[in-house]
């Protein structure tokens, strides 16, 4: 959710009710500010009150048919009223930690008010660098999946060139596929070109990009080529995390490709530069998967905590009550 | 053939359900989710399985209450069918009672939390807030009307009138009550002792120093700190007309003053000395004390010096300038010691004595005879006529009366001050008056400004809340409590 001016609305009702509770806790403080007391209560039903609507967030998006508010408007409000919520219970405890139970729920919220805050100042930057950097973006639960098409494509593309590289292929697997038709089967190297309007037209190929034509080279003109695909390029698409490699770098894979280029015939050069392009892509999938782990990674810390914080919270409502 | 790469083609590489399918951060979110609540669930099972209630408590307890941390009981009672377990005035009191403050005069009474908030850490439970106090100080005339204080008294730096001791009545300047004359200004000057002696410069603390401390005996003389005295220590001081709240702690006897005493702080250059006769001087004590030591000092003289009963005169101690009279006298022994008798009491009420003390009601006998005054007595005197009575209580009513010292050891009856508390703190660097004050009547204790040097809110200051110097509960009216612990667990008994 981007901070520009269509928060201001929640920005200045959250600043308002700020303002209101801190001139409230102000006069208040000159007695003993005390969670118990009618004030400190107040303060601590209105945070906890928040943090429960902060949560609710989650709910929501569990139940995106729920007719209960856009889902805009909702993430806003888990935004400010959850921020909101921090100070809130500061002055509910008069900024006192108290016994351990209370100290556990006040570093919890805080870690999860910090981190949510980090979160939301993240998801202000990243996705723009993310859109700037990364033209070939997708579904990052797909990142895998496109990832080990692109190794199909660059194994068909070096098998028209240097025949059967006697690698493993994926067994078919009947997935729905955007474009509203079910691919059921994968395009083998060895099958018949299916860049024929018909095929297309039939999504038969839609999964993967048009193959290339057929153009079988010797044995001994496609060695550095085979040795290199094998060697290095289909490793770099299998597993692209891996340390040490050339062609995670692009300055590099430029360089290496260059090369190719010198020891091979024209001929094969534009299937060259398709298997370029794939490196291209696989880096720039490697990158969105390094961009989206920030993107989305202090979930990982948010979530669990503010349903700690939660749970813990009611226990504290429920036994200060009694106490 | 370039690879082509269309909108289409690439949106056919996504699987529409690929948000139904786990993910290793899908996994991991949804794992945590579910850790952390059940960690914290387990957490606090842990706690409850173990009947510990701690967990739940807002705080640690106050120093005083530490040993009770475990034993939530003690103060939290459930109330028979209730949900709550809120700890109440009663479970305070089982303990320690709290006389009210005041109590015919506060109008309401106030609950043992509202001033002593506990689980506030390890803080001492008695330094309450100002608020507590100024609840009603801060406006007494709504509390009570007629109260004869000060009515708006919100903290110390706020509303605290001069200390009342210093506050002027009716345009009249305070005055200290006391009858010892003093001239602080002189004694804090360099003194020199005696006629020949050495120049002495004198210390507050040679004569001023608490009651539980060893006194500086610089200026004691043996004699007097062993001798016996018919007055009491309580004889000197002023009782004051203690209406006020007593305090709480226990007393450790170097908080005031105590009066200084004459065997140890002056007798070493106050000599009472009365005759040339004699080397020693007269007993610090009352007028009879004297009188009485005085006839048994001349009988034993005269009897072990009889030829002192046949006097001449020597014309040298004539300075009068009239003639002289009879050039000597034969005195019976009687005669001899009322004479010699009457004339160091002449010497003591009107000088010796009368440096410090207030010397009333003397009735000094005619001594002219005795010092060979030719002159005409005034009146027949039994001196003279040698029927004066030697036993010692025979001129009871002809001795003086010497006014009582009222010395004043507790000048803040409302509050209490400990010296020993600001034994860092050079005596005239508060009471700055004691170098130029001449009078007994000055008062010399510093005001409230000169507290408020030191005492102020803030870092850096020294306390200054009301509890410092003032207490709440009228601790003469507390009753005592009947023991609720046993060692070792602590265990309440009887509940």
């Amino acid at each position: 959710m981007l901070l520009n001016h269509s928060q201001r609305g929640w920005a200045l009702a959250s600043l308002a009710i700020f303002l209101t509770s801190l001139v409230l806790y102000v006069l208040y403080a000159w007695s003993d500010p005390r969670g118990g007391s009618a004030i400190g209560l107040l303060f601590g039903v209105m945070g906890f009150g928040f943090m429960i609507f902060a949560a609710a967030l989650g709910a929501r998006k569990r139940v995106p048919t729920w007719r209960i508010g856009r889902a805009k408007s909702w993430m806003r409000g888990h935004l400010w009223l959850g921020l909101l919520a921090l100070p809130l219970i500061l002055f509910h405890g008069g900024f006192h930690f108290g016994g351990t139970l209370t100290q556990i729920l006040m570093w919890l919220l805080i870690v999860t008010v910090a981190s949510g805050v980090y979160g939301a100042l993240l998801q202000n930057s990243i996705p723009k660098k993310m859109t700037a950097d990364i033209p070939l973006e997708t579904i990052y639960d797909e990142i895998s999946h496109v990832r080990g098409l692109l190794r199909e494509e660059a194994d068909r593309a070096i098998e028209s060139l240097c025949g059967n590289l006697g690698t493993v292929k994926d067994s078919a697997e009947e997935v729905q596929r955007a474009g509203g038709f079910t691919a059921l089967r994968p395009i083998a190297a060895s099958a018949v070109p299916l860049r024929t309007s018909a095929a297309v037209s039939a999504g038969a190929s839609a999964a993967v990009a048009p193959a290339p034509e057929i153009l079988l080279l010797g044995e001994t003109e496609s060695a550095p080529l085979r040795r290199f695909y094998l060697e290095e390029m289909r490793p770099f698409l299998e597993q692209p995390k891996s340390r040490g490699r050339r062609l995670a770098d692009e300055a590099r894979a430029t360089s290496v490709f260059a090369g190719l280029r010198t020891l091979l015939p024209a001929a094969v050069h534009n299937t060259l530069g398709d298997l370029e392009e794939i490196c291209d892509e696989a880096r720039q999938l490697l990158r969105q998967e390094r961009l989206h782990r920030w993107l989305h990674g202090w979930l990982l810390l948010h979530i669990p905590l503010s349903l700690a914080l939660i749970l813990l919270g009611a226990v504290h409502a429920v036994m200060a009550l009694r106490y | 053939m370039a690879r082509t790469r269309t909108t289409k083609t690439v949106a056919q590489r996504i699987d529409l359900n690929y948000f139904k399918k786990p993910t290793p951060f899908k996994r991991a979110k949804l794992l945590l989710a579910i850790l952390a609540p059940a960690l914290a669930i387990v957490w606090l099972g842990l706690y409850f399985f173990v009947r510990d209630n701690r967990v739940y408590s807002s705080g640690r307890l106050s120093k005083a209450h530490a040993v009770l941390e475990k034993e939530c009981a003690a103060c939290h009672v459930q109330q028979a069918g209730g949900f709550t377990a809120k700890a109440a005035d009663s479970a305070c009191l089982a303990c320690h009672d709290g006389p009210q403050h005041h109590a015919s005069n506060t109008r309401t009474k106030l609950a043992c939390a509202e001033c002593h908030a506990e689980h506030r850490g390890r803080v001492n439970l008695a330094a309450t807030r100002n608020q507590s106090c100024a609840q009603c100080h801060g406006d007494l005339s709504v509390a009570n009307r007629e109260s004869k204080y000060f009515k708006q008294i919100r903290s110390f730096e706020d509303g605290h009138p001069e200390f009342a001791t210093l506050r002027f009545a009716a345009g009249t300047a305070p005055r200290d009550s006391g009858t010892i004359k003093l001239n602080h200004a002189l004694h804090m000057r360099a003194i020199r002792r005696g006629p020949t002696g050495p120049m002495v410069q004198l210390e507050c603390m040679n004569c001023h120093t608490s009651g539980a401390t060893n006194p500086d005996l610089t200026y004691s003389d043996p004699k007097y700190r062993g001798a016996s005295v018919s007055y009491k220590d309580s004889d000197v001081v002023l009782q004051i007309d203690r209406k006020t709240l007593t305090q709480p702690q226990p007393i450790t006897g170097r908080e005031l003053m105590a009066p200084p005493k004459f065997a140890n702080a002056c007798a070493a250059c106050h000599l009472l000395t009365f005759d040339t006769r004699f080397d020693e001087g007269v007993p610090h004590d009352q007028p009879q004390v004297i009188h009485a030591y005085l006839v048994k000092k001349f009988s034993e003289y005269i009897a072990a010096h009889p030829g002192e009963l046949n006097e001449v005169q020597d014309p040298r101690r004539n300075l009068t300038g009239r003639a002289p009279g009879p050039a000597s006298r034969a005195l019976s022994a009687r005669q001899w010691i009322a004479e010699r008798v009457a004339v160091s009491e002449e010497l003591l009420w009107h000088k010796t004595c009368s440096q410090c003390h207030s010397i009333s009601a003397t009735t000094l006998h005619d001594v002219r005879i005795a010092r060979w005054d030719a002159a005409k007595p005034r009146e027949p005197s039994r001196i003279a006529s040698g029927t004066a009575n030697t036993a010692p209580n025979a001129w009871a009513n002809s001795l003086p009366d010497v006014a009582p010292a009222k010395l004043t050891l507790q000048w803040l009856p409302h509050s209490r001050f400990d010296h020993h508390a600001h034994r860092g703190f050079s005596c005239t660097g508060c009471h700055q008056s004691a170098l130029k004050s001449t009078e007994t009547s000055d008062i010399l204790i510093p005001g409230i400004a000169t507290c408020q040097k030191c005492h102020a809110p803030g870092a850096g200051y020294a306390e200054s809340r009301c509890f410092e110097c003032h207490t709440y509960h009228d601790w003469e009216k507390r009753n005592e409590v009947k023991p609720s612990f046993t060692l070792p667990a602590l265990q309440m008994s009887g509940r």
